[in-house]
């Protein structure tokens, strides 16, 4: 191997293939480290304007070659047998030729075509210099985030993304792409995260995540340690962040349909501690109606009923001299009730419209509004109860996940849509509790096509995208076809990272700009090898990123096996235990004996969103006092006057 | 082969313009064919010393794993540039250089005991120029080699440019055998492995007496075989050599030689493919000449092309001229 302190190649230019301020070509030792994506140095001969000029630059491209004019020639040379090349006494003159982007010129003024001169293996320092690293990396005004360690030769590098860049003001969110499987997006968001809560500058303020689990149990076990190899704990001492799991790490899932079950991968009994129900009412459905509602389906008419209906039914004292009785509607269980009323009034009068409202509009709100129950059930109470994610209380370098992987689309669209708006709108008023906030998206294909219809989650990652850097709403997201995602949702990622691609895809336009040996290294990449691009670089670099110390999910979901459907005992049994370890299935049973089972989920959903000190008390409370039956006493007769004893008729 | 001046041609160009007012530019700066294409071709006898009678001898052990002994190939080049005239004589600037590529793990590369030598110098006939204010030439340091001195038997040569530019290019061929000689001196006083001289190795009587050079000559001007020898020569088939004979020239040192065809010339001129090799003396000329024949057979791959000579070049040879012709 060359000394790659030394130089390890130089600079040539020819007249068909010159040298120009943004390329360069270089020939190098056969036997050299440099391959595609290592950095280089070149330093000029001649100082311009005092100043001997190094260029930077990243190999991009390159060729080999020997002195052979055509193949046939070394045909014939070997009698058109392979195997009789092995006895050629001596190899032919051989070349390695690579072409190099320039990443940076120093002096940068006047920009020039790159100089010949000897090409260096690029050092740390270089590396820093390169990417520009040095503007952020500097003493006092750290903003560098780790992302990964560039290698070539004896080269060790951590390049860092700008904090300013990646979670904004300047530029903000994040896009990662590559082939299901293969390029480790999820662990690359749980390494990100883990770096980013580790080096993220305390004087830019608290940060949290918020991840949406939409598919199998990758991000179940983000609070359980995972298997570190010693490379890769060199690879977090390198970055200098802990190879540990998440500290604080918060789950929410909807329940079953049945209601009694978490909906999760995650609802193993020894993992219940963190996991939260996610049931929303009446009120939450409602604001974001339109996000399950067909719009061929629901007209301007029906709109204008469920805007009635939001604003002067939902919560309010309603009255109407048609009706038969005043309504308080906080559950689909109340709106039903007034929808019969209604309808049933409009019969009685045999009327066709009630203010302004058509019976048939009438029938068709209510027709959709009540099946959105049962299409999200499990998420979408009845009772109107509601437990949520911990909008105004959000802590510091916490993660908290949404597991819709086991849902239907419409639930998880809802889900989304309120989540994020939600956000949105506590980040805008700035009680959320955290300063920034990331919120991870996978499949990104799905919910931000570039075709297909303009749905209500598309408009929100569209805005997240344009203007959540602003808020402090920063969004990370993965899919598998960058090329199918909504340009200004890729579009406005500052900073991008590729796994390993699928040839395909990089046939496509959107790739255009990286040469045809980066997108044969793209589509070979090993797992834990990103592409990045960043505001910063200039080109893509190319990074190794630690395996996440988390446990995988395929571990996860082996060693913590997924709850299956349990009796309504042993649910609630699961569900309270983590809060009170006293609580026993013969109690739970013994108390519950004489109650339905909807009346016993009631109580156990209300215990768990009150979380009280008294789990045992507070959930026996729930139940309505039943009197114990009592066996009727039959009253005495009163006496009949008794017959003498010797009254032979018996009076 | 012409091509505009080069960076060497221009140099000598505005040196030799500024020392010689009259001199006019060539328009485009002629390369000029080696001496050696001008000599006649010519056949002489030779003294057999492997048997009595010239014959062809197969090669023995040839097959196409046969491994060669050479452990470098030595060559020399020379550019002979007609850079300019003054009053119809011809201004000629000789560039020669001469180089050992060595193998290692068979890849060649440049010995590092002797540097490879480039020497730049103008061939100048001083008797029919005016004066020369300044020898040599400019901050080049070139030195100036007089082209119209008078030959052994004293006479002058003529005016004539075509003699003249004879004279250069002669003196610039000797001069690249001389640097030639030169550094397969250095290579054979270390007493490396065998060396793989492209030429004769009878200018130096170092060179030729050392065991460890060997030449081999690809030109046939000379053939040194008559009458039916010359039949046999001619007639070798492929990896067959002829008896060794001793090449005695009167102003050079004696080695031993034979022919040895390299490929199969059917179809192809009769000197296609055929090669004469020289080595020192040895007591065991037949023996020696089989395991050397089997050396230059292994060097036939990978082929040299695409040289024009490819069907008696070995690779390494071609190696070190396009070695020099990237440095000089």
């Amino acid at each position: 191997m060359s000394d790659v302190t030394g130089p390890l190649g130089r600079v040539v230019a020819t007249e068909k293939k010159p040298n120009t301020p943004h390329e360069f070509h270089f020939w190098t030792a056969i036997d050299s480290p440099v391959g595609i994506g290592t950095i280089v140095r070149v330093d000029g001969a001649q100082p311009i304007d005092g100043q001997i000029p190094h260029v930077y630059g990243i190999v991009v491209e390159g060729f080999s070659y020997t002195d052979l004019q055509t193949p046939m020639h070394d045909v014939l040379g070997h009698d058109g047998s392979p195997s009789a090349a092995g006895f050629a006494v001596t190899e032919r003159a051989e070349i390695r030729l690579y072409t190099a982007a320039v990443l940076r010129q120093i002096p940068e003024e006047p920009l020039q075509p790159v100089p010949m001169g000897q090409v260096f293996l690029a050092q740390e320092e270089d590396v820093q210099v390169a990417l520009r690293m040095d503007g952020y990396l500097r003493e006092g005004a750290h903003t560098g985030i780790p992302v990964g360690v560039y290698r070539a030769g004896g080269t060790d590098a951590v390049i860092y993304l700008d904090a300013d860049f990646l979670l904004g003001p300047e530029a903000a969110h994040l896009n990662i792409t590559g082939m299901s499987g293969l390029a480790t997006k999820t662990s690359a968001v749980e390494w990100l995260l883990a770096s980013l809560f580790t080096h993220f500058p305390e004087e830019k303020g608290s940060i949290a995540a918020v991840a949406f689990n939409v598919k199998g149990p990758d991000l179940c076990y983000l609070d359980k340690p995972g298997r570190v190899e010693d490379t890769d704990e060199k690879l977090y001492e390198k970055m200098g962040v802990a190879p540990h799991p998440f500290t604080q790490v918060q789950y929410f899932a909807p329940y079953t349909a049945k209601g009694i079950t978490l909906n999760t991968f995650r609802n193993n009994e020894a993992l219940l501690d963190n996991v939260s129900p996610l049931t929303w009412g009446l009120r939450e459905v409602l604001q974001f109606a339109e996000v399950l509602l067909n719009k061929d389906d629901v007209d301007a008419k029906a709109d204008a009923l469920i805007d009635f209906i939001k604003e002067n039914v939902l919560d309010k004292e309603f009255s109407d001299p048609m009706l038969s009785k005043k309504h308080r509607v906080q559950s689909f269980a109340d709106l039903d009730a007034w929808f019969r009323d209604v309808l049933q009034s409009m019969e009685n009068k045999n009327g066709e419209s009630w203010r302004t409202h058509h019976v048939a509009t009438i029938r068709k709100v209510r027709n959709r509004l009540s099946n959105i129950s049962t299409r999200c059930a499990g998420l979408v109470t009845d009772t109107g109860a509601v437990s949520d994610l911990p909008f105004g209380s959000f802590a510091d370098r916490a993660v908290y996940v949404v597991d819709v992987a086991n849902l239907e689309e419409d639930a998880q669209d809802l889900i989304f849509a309120r989540i994020v708006s939600k956000l949105r709108e506590h980040l805008e008023r700035r009680d959320l509790g955290v300063k920034h906030l990331v919120v991870f998206v996978d499949e990104l294909n799905k919910y931000a096509p570039t075709d297909g219809a303009d749905t209500y989650v598309r408009k929100m990652l569209l805005d997240i995208a344009e203007r959540g850097r602003y808020l402090g709403l920063v969004l990370f997201s993965a899919q598998q076809f960058r090329s199918q995602v909504h340009r200004r949702v890729v579009g406005n990622s500052g900073t991008a990272l590729f796994g390993r691609m699928d040839a395909d895809e990089l046939s496509t336009p959107g790739y255009a700009v990286l040469s045809p040996a980066t997108k044969t290294k793209l589509a070979t990449l090993e797992k834990g090898q990103l592409m990045v691009r960043h505001p910063h670089f200039t080109q893509p670099i190319f990074v190794r990123f630690p395996r996440p110390a988390v446990m995988q999910g395929r571990e996860g979901a082996e060693k913590y096996p997924q709850a299956t459907d349990v009796s309504v005992h042993v649910a609630v049994l699961r569900a309270l235990r983590p809060l009170d370890p006293s609580i026993s299935l013969t109690w739970v049973q013994e108390l519950t004996a004489l109650y339905t089972d909807d009346e016993i989920i009631k109580a156990r959903n209300a215990t768990l969103l009150a979380r009280p000190e008294n789990v045992k008390a507070y959930f026996a409370a729930q139940f309505r006092k039943i009197v114990s039956a009592q066996s009727p006493v039959r009253p005495m007769a009163a006496s009949i006057k008794s017959a003498p004893d010797d009254d032979p008729y018996g009076f | 082969m012409n091509s505009g001046p080069d960076a060497a041609s221009r140099t000598a160009l505005k040196l030799l313009i500024q020392q010689l007012p009259g001199a006019s530019e060539i328009n485009t700066s002629v390369e000029v064919d080696s001496p050696s294409a001008i000599d006649q071709p010519q056949l002489r006898s030779a003294q057999i010393v492997e048997g009595s009678a010239m014959r062809a001898r197969k090669v023995p052990g040839v097959s196409r794993d046969i491994t060669s002994g050479f452990g470098a190939f030595l060559d020399g080049a020379q550019k002979v540039r007609l850079v300019a005239r003054h009053e119809g004589v011809p201004l000629v600037l000789g560039i020669t250089s001469a180089v050992v590529r060595v193998r290692v793990n068979r890849r060649l590369t440049t010995w590092g005991h002797q540097p490879p030598k480039v020497e730049f110098k103008l061939y100048l006939p001083l008797r029919y120029l005016p004066p020369l204010a300044d020898l040599p030439l400019g901050e080049t340091g070139w030195p100036i080699v007089d082209t119209s001195k008078a030959d052994a038997n004293g006479d002058y040569p003529s005016a004539h440019p075509q003699v003249l530019l004879d004279r250069a290019i002669r003196a610039i061929d000797q001069q690249r055998e001389l640097l030639e000689d030169q550094i397969a001196e250095a290579w054979c006083s270390r007493n490396e492995a065998p060396l793989f001289v492209d030429g004769g190795i009878n200018r130096s009587a170092v060179v030729a007496s050392s065991g460890c050079a060997v030449g081999v000559i690809k030109s046939h001007r000379t053939l040194y075989v008559e009458d039916d020898a010359l039949k046999t020569v001619l007639n070798l088939g492929v990896n067959e050599r002829s008896s060794v004979f001793r090449v005695s020239p009167r102003l050079r040192n004696s080695v031993m030689s034979w022919y040895l065809r390299q490929r199969d010339s059917h179809g192809h001129d009769p000197l296609w493919g055929l090669v004469r090799v020289e080595m020192t003396e040895c007591d065991n000329p037949a023996e020696r000449a089989d395991e050397i024949s089997r050396w230059v057979l292994a060097e036939t791959r990978p082929l040299a092309l695409p040289d024009g000579r490819w069907d008696k070049m070995s690779y390494g040879v071609r190696d070190c001229e396009e070695f020099l012709r990237a440095i000089s």
